[in-house]
């Protein structure tokens, strides 16, 4: 691999396992605060615009103790792992926190923060989830409006709309070339691996969006495609709020797949959709939030004109995913309503599919691995060129 | 050290007799089809009223799973919504109305063929009728307002469905508080302007024009009733208790969404008289009371009865609770009646879940202080993330800001497999030795000083 690309890779990989040294770095050479913002709607682009630095709060690696004793054990692995870091000291790097999102879990949780870290600002405006509603348009552009002031107000630093098309601007460029290594998974090429992917997608939830493309550009420089070889295709879909662990993709890869296309959060979901650089950059903010839902529908919003099934067939047709596993985080409500939905429609189509609940510690490796295999024996036998592929190897 | 012996719970009398009023309603559900009335599901908050001054039925999603649980009916619905694919972590309320939903479905299209079929005929699970349209105003979960999207998808995305939404009171400013600040200014203003949405809509779905007049009469029953249940539950401060959560539980049904009119009112001055010829008489809920706490929690409706007798052989009132006390209707003085609809708002707006921490303390601490309480019991119920998130931060703060001990049981809202009575035993009567162990101390050290 060349030095260039394999140097960014690994500094994306690096800064993915651990956010706390360049949050650090950041700090220290640029002097400005560093606000936490939980999952799935916050426009990152505002906090930007005040030079601060905005980091999407990951979960940890480390088991959960401390966090068992502040919310629930049946509460998803996210956000018992988010009380765990409030209470172990791994969020005082953050100077203030942000949130967008109503699913009550994630309430719960930025409550804990809010009360083990009673000196930070933990600001929440509620983004309404009901989408079809005329009176959310309007709710969502006054939520934005006091999210821009509350940033005014933490960072000092006011907000002009340039500055808010730049951050817009500097963000969708990220998308972009994000969303075109996805495209290029998508249409064949193999040339990284999906725990590379997701390390570039978590790298940009943490990054200074500038220097995480600069760092995509290398990357992409030196790009040389490699063909997919003839392992079953799969589409991986959901997993909300929190990356699933890569020994996952790898179980997936140990049986036979490869993996061509997604729908999580820390994949396709976080780069679906810019935000319009011709409007307004502040009803731009507000649109995007609604058009992020038209792009990727997601459980935790309900709106009838958009269907997650649908979509998922769609992005079946286009990638050519012969089988879809549905990872789902433990306990994640949004997830378990929809879940017969999905199934029902690939059951229709006759799509082999799996659901694999993760949780945030342990992961039955041989139970999974013995399901996947299943699964791939069914696709092998459902498809004539697989079997005359496999007959003849 | 307690001891588990016997004791009787003293019911009051007055919620027995209400009891068919409940029975009643139910019947006007199951009957709706063949009276040709229309009939709407709903889900979150009391909008009863609003669905009586249009004419309608109505028909509490929660309510009929909490009912099909406490008569251990359930069964049927959450086999439904398992085959149909539902994980068993989730909110069993939901789980058990999607079952419903699905049986409901299952039921009309049978007949549409001309198929009668008895079994399900006799299943009460299988016998709420479609609705011609669903409304959804869901405080402080979010669960709530997925759940009827989901409802609307499964019976084929042809019921109309409206949704009031209602933002969760966090509190960001410093002005934030129970009742107070801008934020709550601005939620109600926000949420009065979507109920009259709603009424412009159910006016659509009804082909006639909304009495206005029936929502003021009804409302003027709803604040009675509410005045009266309040006023009754003050006097519950008293010692013994003359009813207990268990009491009010029995009266949840009724103030939440029974049909507001005189016999509600006279329902609940029934209860207020019943209550003050106790107190006057030194008649208490339980016999023997020794023990006073609090119970934070959803309502555990599988074992309504083994929950009440638990407490009662330890000669533990459970005075006041979350659920029944920061609920329905509780702030009577917040509806205009002339005017009723952003007071109704504000009450939507109040549900004990749709709060930040803070506030959730703030009145958990005035009841324990109201009523004179030694403890708390959290029921840790398995599928409501609702109620059970600010639990732990709860039993710390009430441990380290009032000195009450607390302890947790496992249980569900209406999946009777993840309750855990003997764990509750064991704690409560560890708990209720503490309690002990401090007011003999406390005893010594007063005795000391007054020596
Ligand atoms: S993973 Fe699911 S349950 Fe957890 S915070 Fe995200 S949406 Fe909520
Ligand atoms: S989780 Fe609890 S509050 Fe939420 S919908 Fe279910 S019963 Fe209601």
């Amino acid at each position: 691999m060349n030095e260039n690309r394999a140097d960014a890779l690994q500094t994306m990989k690096n800064i993915a396992a651990h956010p706390e040294l360049y949050i650090a770095d950041w700090k220290s050479k640029q002097k400005m605060p560093v606000i936490g913002i939980f999952p799935m709607n916050f426009p990152v682009e505002i906090i930007a615009a005040t030079g601060a630095l905005p980091v999407i709060i990951q979960d940890s690696k480390e088991p959960i103790s401390e966090g068992n004793s502040l919310l629930a054990e049946f509460y998803c692995g996210y956000t018992r792992s988010i009380a765990d870091q409030a209470a172990k000291g791994m969020l005082d790097i953050f100077d203030a926190f942000m949130n967008a999102d109503h699913c009550i879990q994630l309430l719960g949780s930025v409550d804990v923060v809010r009360e083990l870290l009673p000196d930070k600002p933990v600001y929440f405006e509620h983004l309404i989830a009901a989408m079809d509603d005329s009176w959310t348009k309007t709710q969502v552009q006054e939520k934005i409006e006091a999210f821009i002031i509350e940033a005014e107000r933490v960072t000092g630093q006011p907000i002009s709309d340039e500055a808010l098309l730049a951050c817009i601007q500097s963000n969708n460029k990220n998308r972009q070339l994000l969303r075109n290594i996805f495209a290029a998974r998508r249409n064949g090429d193999a040339q990284f691996s999906p725990a590379e992917l997701q390390a570039m997608i978590v790298s940009s939830m943490i990054m200074d969006k500038n220097e995480h493309s600069a760092l995509l550009e290398s990357v992409l420089a030196d790009a040389v495609a490699k063909p997919r070889d003839q392992r079953i295709r799969l589409h991986l879909s959901g997993h909300f709020c929190h990356a699933p662990r890569v020994e996952l993709f790898e179980l997936l890869e140990d049986c036979g797949a490869v993996i061509v296309d997604d729908d999580l959060y820390t994949g396709a979901r976080y780069i679906s959709t810019d935000i319009k650089e011709s409007m307004p950059p502040r009803m731009a903010l507000a649109d995007w939030y609604f058009a992020r839902n038209e792009t990727i529908p997601c459980p935790t919003r309900v709106q009838k004109t958009v269907d997650w099934d649908s979509y998922l067939l769609n992005a079946l047709d286009n990638s050519g995913a012969e089988g879809v596993i549905v990872v789902m985080a433990k306990f994640c409500e949004a997830h378990m309503f929809y879940y017969p939905e999905l199934r029902k429609t690939l059951n229709t189509h006759n799509i082999p599919h799996l659901l694999i609940e993760t949780e945030h510690e342990g992961m039955p490796v041989e139970t999974i691995r013995t399901r996947v295999e299943a699964m791939i024996e069914r696709i092998r036998r459902k498809s004539p060129t697989r079997q005359i592929t496999q007959e003849s190897a | 050290m307690s001891s588990a012996t016997p004791s009787s719970v003293n019911r009051l009398k007055s919620n027995d007799a209400g009891r068919h009023m409940i029975a009643d309603y139910w019947d006007r559900i199951f009957t709706a089809n063949e009276r040709d009335a229309q009939l709407v599901w709903y889900n979150g908050a009391a909008l009863n009223p609003i669905f009586q001054a249009a004419g309608l039925e109505w028909a509490h999603g929660e309510a009929f799973a909490a009912r099909l649980s406490a008569q251990k009916l359930e069964k049927s619905a959450q086999l439904a919504a398992q085959e149909y694919g539902y994980v068993g972590e989730l909110c069993s309320y939901a789980r058990t109305h999607l079952g419903t939903a699905l049986l409901a479905r299952q039921a009309k299209e049978k007949y549409s063929k001309g198929i009668v079929d008895d079994a399900e005929r006799d299943d009460l699970a299988s016998r709420l009728p479609m609705p011609n349209f669903i409304v959804n105003c869901y405080a402080g979960c979010s669960t709530g307002q997925q759940w009827d999207e989901i409802t609307h998808r499964i019976l084929g995305k042809e019921t109309p469905i409206f949704n009031v939404s209602l933002p969760f009171l966090w509190s960001n400013r410093p002005d934030a508080g129970y009742l107070k600040g801008q934020e709550w200014e601005e939620a109600s203003d926000y949420v009065a302007a979507q109920l009259y949405k709603l009424i412009d809509f159910i006016e659509v779905q009804t082909g006639r024009p909304f009495d206005w007049d029936a929502l003021r009469q009804g409302m003027k029953y709803i604040k009675e009733a509410s005045e009266i249940r309040r006023e009754a539950m003050a006097m519950c401060a008293n010692l013994p208790a003359p009813a207990t959560f268990w009491d009010w539980i029995a009266s949840v049904a009724h103030i939440n969404f029974l049909p507001a009119g005189p016999e509600l009112v006279e329902y609940f001055s029934n209860i207020r008289d019943e209550i003050a010829h106790r107190v006057a008489s030194g008649e208490s809920a339980i016999k023997d009371e020794k023990y006073r706490l609090y119970f934070d929690g959803i309502m555990n409706w599988n074992k309504l009865g083994t929950l009440a007798r638990v407490f009662a052989e330890r000669k533990v009132a459970i005075v006041a609770g979350r659920y029944t006390h920061n609920a329905f209707w509780q702030e009577p003085q917040l509806i205009d009646t002339d005017d009723p609809i952003r007071g109704m708002a504000q009450h939507y707006l109040l549900c004990p879940t749709n709060h930040g921490f803070q506030t959730i303390k703030h009145f958990t601490k005035h009841d324990c202080e109201l009523y004179g309480l030694d403890g708390i019991v959290f029921h840790s119920t398995r599928t409501c993330r609702a109620f059970t998130g600010p639990q732990q931060m709860l039993a710390k703060a009430m441990q380290k800001e009032m000195g009450l001990p607390s302890i947790f049981f496992e249980g569900d809202v209406a999946d009777e497999s993840f309750y855990k009575g003997e764990l509750l035993e064991s704690r409560l009567e560890a708990m209720l030795e503490t309690i002990d162990v401090r007011r003999s101390r406390d005893f010594i050290a007063s005795s000391a000083s007054n020596a």
